[in-house]
């Protein structure tokens, strides 16, 4: 309290106004690790958009003679695949896919998740409990089987596995939304707000969205990655994305007979999961601590 | 009373405290509470803390739905004989923690501008107003119009609140603790400004405080609340000179005397509040009143006039036995 | 003259850190044995560092300590180990504004007091049970024997805190620190809790350092008073000396904002602005810019001093020309 306060006097001298927004950046620029997290992320992004310029080969052309070719080949810089073809080429332009398979199922779940979660956290009394009973009943199942579950009876496909995937973020994010909406609903200024006479809608188009996105925002980007080793792991089953469409979890699932013979080769489609997933799990938690007013 | 501003008609509010059926517990926060209030009058509304000043202060503005009773201004119901909107235009409101009041990202201009715009002001005429009112409750709108509420200190914040409430040229304002979170010096100044806006503007206040000499210096009739019920309302100089409840009583004795020849040599009540969630029987005061005699523990008193608009509710009032 | 129980000079606390934080700056004062000495200021003017100080609560690595701090003669900030130990709890002890937090929410009342008996006096369990029992009926926790094995959470505020004033006093410090113990109370308990802290005290002839922001409260215990302000006491003197002739112009602004003598309805004398952020040490008066009567001469470092006795002094350039007529020049 005490300190807070006098930290409220200095800022309350200093002349330049300072907007909430520059000082999350600010903050966030000061933060090693999360630039860090965030320059590979947009590495990889662009990595995907520019494969055809970027791949050294074909991702689809392979030839019996360069099968399983160790990393290091000449040519071939991270070795060559079960049907011979381009390693890092595939890697490249599986990006592609796997951070598609990644980023759209929760991009999709936040807007659908927060819409719900928001109106049932400022709805709040009976509106309230029966939204998030029906989304509990969802969230009591481990999300890796209900995206098998749901991906299973819809069959094979990206469409089917993007779609099984949505479901699947849905609950999570509406119910971080309702619990962000019900704790800022019970705040003083939107009280304020309602003595003004402003209508629901007003007030949360007004006073709650922009308190309440952020930290959902913050949350869904953490789903990225549980995302894409989901997506991975339905492709590995043989739902999702089929073959010979170059994607991380896929590759992972046709190169796991060679694991005996080039261990290295076999775990590369892992390391970019791994390396994905970290990254924009970092660039969350960063997001989250700079978002933080209070620092 | 018909030529009362604002008046609360036998307003009940219960809570639940967990519990079902047989078992359920309830907060009895507000229980039948009545009294109006003058145009141009202060109201002082004190009481320790859990006795429902602030659930009082949120059925008056109709934040909080009651149970039972009502709300009117001039004369007519708030909710349905004056629509909630326009109810909202006349009567305001500013909160203890002027940082939770104001959104934390919205800017100062905005924050006091929001009000209008909701009543039809365009923009820029809005925003124009918001200057204005900043300008009066003492921040250079320039400076501070385009700050964010952690960008400034406290006794600044509850200034923009106080023009945020202002920016509906309301007629009364309830003010529940607004003061109580300032430093001592900025305190006053806050009373200040309240002070000369209310000279200026004509306004009615309702000022809920624990602290009885800031209700003292800025009100002109006093509200006493105990477990969720009045025990006495009057003019200030009376009740604080010649209080009618044994409760009034042992409040204006707790108060520290500011005088070291003459300190406080016995607390005038032991224990602590009892808890509003089943309050005792009768009069709820007796478990703790040094007076309580006869009918107390069984019959709850009614308010009784005892001097110019002033009521209290003690048996000590009315029952004939307690004269001897 | 006998030695004083505490003795305070030229105290400076910095918290280092960007920015840093000059919280105290430059406090002398003694308190004799058995004398109360309430120090009254605003948020932030560094009452509960001062306090702190003299028991060496401040997170070491991060703070510059600077002065003299004695009690019972023994150097405070020397004290290590096993001294320092003993000083914590035995020869100086503190109690808090809100006891939810100084009270070990896991242990009974009568866990945590015994507990503390045994480490600084090494009797055994069943004597340090009973002194425990004593305290709570001292400080006059009804069905005292019942709440021994009460935990805090199911006291009411001002039962806690008169726990928490029972743990404090259970090895009869010589001294007793208090910062705001009464500021969460309801008006009806806080009497009751100043009342016993006021009895305890002359019964056991304590030393207190009893800190607030309410002036009525700092009356109602204390002998002596100090006025801070950012860091540094701006005036000394008995209660009665300050509250009817403040010679510092915040003191007396500040017992202006407290409606000392105020005219009901009236508009008040009050200060204008807000406290100095502490990031660099004060130059000359620290008030000179809430100050009415500041001008020039109030950049004077170090400030002229107005003094009746020993301990009756403000510092301040108008309250020692006033007193001095010769001085009153153009
Ligand atoms: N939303 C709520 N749900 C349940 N109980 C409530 C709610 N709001 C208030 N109460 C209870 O109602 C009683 C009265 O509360 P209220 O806030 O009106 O007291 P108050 O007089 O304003 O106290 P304070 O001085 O502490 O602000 C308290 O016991 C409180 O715990
Ligand atoms: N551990 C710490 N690290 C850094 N700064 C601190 C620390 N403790 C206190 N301060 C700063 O030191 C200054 C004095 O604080 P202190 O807690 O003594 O104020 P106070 O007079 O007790 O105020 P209050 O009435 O709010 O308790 C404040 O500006 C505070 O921000
Ligand atoms: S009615 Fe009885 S118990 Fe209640 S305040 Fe009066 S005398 Fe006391
Ligand atoms: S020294 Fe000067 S500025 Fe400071 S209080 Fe005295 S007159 Fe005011
Ligand atoms: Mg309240
Ligand atoms: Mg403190």
């Amino acid at each position: 309290m005490a300190v807070a306060q006098t930290d409220i006097e200095t800022l309350a001298t200093a002349d330049k106004p300072r907007g909430y927004w520059s000082g999350v950046g600010r903050r966030f620029l000061k933060d090693k690790v999360a630039v860090a997290a965030g320059c590979v992320a947009g590495g990889l992004i662009l990595m995907a958009i520019f494969a055809p310029w970027v791949a050294p080969q074909d991702p689809f052309d392979g030839t019996m003679i360069r099968r399983l070719s160790p990393i290091g080949t000449e040519g071939y810089p991270l070795g060559a695949d079960e049907l011979g073809r381009d390693m890092l080429s595939r890697l490249i332009y599986g990006a592609r896919l796997s951070l598609f398979m990644g980023v759209t199922p929760v991009l999709i779940a936040f807007v659908i998740g927060s819409a719900i979660g928001i109106a049932a956290g400022y709805a709040g009394g009976w509106v309230n409990s029966i939204t998030m009973r029906v989304l509990d009943v969802f969230y009591a199942f481990p999300s890796v089987l209900l995206a098998i579950a749901i991906s299973g009876a819809l069959g094979a496909g990206i469409l089917n596995g993007l779609l099984s995937l949505t479901v699947v973020f849905i609950p999570p994010i509406a119910r971080v939304a309702e619990s962000v909406t019900t704790a800022v609903r019970k705040l003083e200024y939107i009280e304020a707000a309602r003595a003004s006479g402003a209508s629901a809608f007003t007030i949360v188009r007004a006073h709650v969205l922009g308190n309440v996105l952020g930290p959902i925002f913050v949350y869904a980007t953490s789903l990225i990655s549980v995302s894409m080793i989901l997506a991975a792991g339905l492709s590995f089953l043989g739902l999702g994305v089929s073959p010979p469409n170059p994607e991380w979890g896929l590759m992972l699932n046709t190169l796991r007979n060679a694991i005996y013979v080039q261990p290295w080769l076999a775990a590369l489609p892992g390391v970019m999961i791994f390396l994905t997933s970290i990254s924009f799990n970092m660039l969350s938690d960063g997001l989250r601590s700079a978002m933080d007013i209070k620092q | 009373m018909s030529d009362a501003i604002l008046s609360a008609h036998n307003l009940v509010k219960h809570f639940n405290a967990g519990g079902w059926g047989a078992a359920r517990k309830v907060v009895r926060a507000v229980d039948d509470v009545s009294f109006d209030v003058a145009p141009g009058e202060t109201l002082g509304v004190v009481g320790e803390s859990g006795c429902g000043k602030s659930t009082t202060a949120r059925l008056l503005t109709h934040l909080l739905p009651s149970d039972r009773g009502e709300v009117r201004f001039r004369g007519r119901v708030a909710g349905t004989e004056v629509p909630l909107k326009e109810f909202r235009r006349h009567v305001q409101m500013v909160f203890q923690d002027s940082y939770a009041s104001l959104n934390p990202r919205m800017t100062m201009l905005d924050a006091v501008a929001f009000g209008p715009t909701v009543h039809g002001v365009d923009q820029p005429e809005a925003r124009r107003r918001a200057g204005a009112l900043l300008e009066r409750v003492g921040l250079d709108p320039a400076r501070f119009g385009p700050r964010y509420p952690h960008e400034i200190s406290g006794g600044q914040r509850q200034r923009v609140n106080i023009a945020r409430a202002l920016a509906f040229d309301p007629d009364v304002i309830v003010l529940d603790e607004a003061v109580s979170a300032l430093d001592k010096s900025v305190e006053a100044q806050v009373l200040n400004l309240l002070t000369e806006l209310r000279r200026e503007r004509g306004l009615t206040y309702i000022f809920i405080s624990h602290d009885l000499n800031v209700v003292r210096h800025i009100s002109d009739r006093v509200m006493v609340m105990y477990l969720g019920e009045v025990v006495e309302i009057g003019p200030t100089a009376d009740l604080y000179t010649a209080p009618r409840h044994p409760y009034t009583e042992a409040l204006l004795a707790a108060m520290p005397s500011l005088d070291p020849d003459r300190r406080t040599m016995e607390a005038p009540l032991q224990g602590d509040p009892p808890n509003p969630i089943d309050p005792p029987p009768g009069c709820r005061f007796h478990t703790r009143c040094a007076r309580a005699f006869g009918p107390c523990p069984g019959t709850a008193p009614v308010p009784a006039l005892v001097g110019r608009r002033h009521l209290a509710s003690c048996h000590l009032n009315t029952v004939k036995e307690a004269a001897e | 003259m006998t030695q004083p129980l505490v003795e305070v000079s030229d105290l400076t606390v910095t918290f280092q850190g960007t920015p840093p934080v000059h919280a105290v700056n430059g406090v002398s004062f003694t308190l004799a044995q058995g004398e109360v000495l309430g120090i009254l200021g605003e948020s932030g003017s560094g009452k509960s560092v001062t306090l702190k100080t003299l028991l060496r609560l401040l997170p070491e690595r991060r703070t510059r300590i600077g002065g003299k701090v004695a009690v019972e003669g023994r150097d405070v900030l020397a004290l290590e180990g096993r001294a320092l130990a003993d000083h914590r709890g035995g020869v100086v002890s503190m109690i808090f504004q809100d006891p939810g937090l100084a009270l070990d929410p896991v242990y009974t009342i009568g866990r945590q007091i015994a507990e503390t008996v045994i480490r600084h006096e090494g009797v055994s369990r069943s004597t340090a049970m009973a002194r425990a029992l004593e305290m709570l009926e001292l400080v006059r926790i009804p069905s005292a024997k019942r709440r021994l094995s009460n935990y805090p959470h199911e006291m009411s505020g001002g039962m806690r805190q008169r726990a928490m004033i029972a743990l404090a006093l259970a090895c009869k410090p010589k001294l007793l620190l208090a910062d705001e113990p009464t500021t969460a109370l309801d008006a009806t308990v806080q009497i009751q809790i100043l009342l016993l802290l006021r009895e305890l005290q002359r019964e056991m002839g304590m030393g207190v350092i009893f800190v607030t922001h309410d002036i009525g409260v700092a009356v109602e215990v204390s002998d002596k008073l100090a006025v801070m302000y950012a860091g540094s006491f701006v005036e000394t003197g008995s209660v009665a000396e300050i509250i009817r002739d403040a010679r510092h112009p915040y003191s007396q602004g500040l017992l202006a904002a407290n409606l000392v003598g105020a005219e009901p309805g009236a508009l008040l004398k009050a200060i204008p602005g807000a406290p100095p952020a502490l990031h660099a040490p004060p130059v000359g008066c620290a008030f000179a810019p809430r100050c009415e009567l500041a001008g020039p001469r109030c950049g004077a470092d170090p400030l002229p001093l107005w003094q009746a006795r020993g301990d009756r002094w403000a510092r301040c350039v108008a309250a020692a020309e006033a007193a001095v007529p010769s001085h009153a020049e153009p």
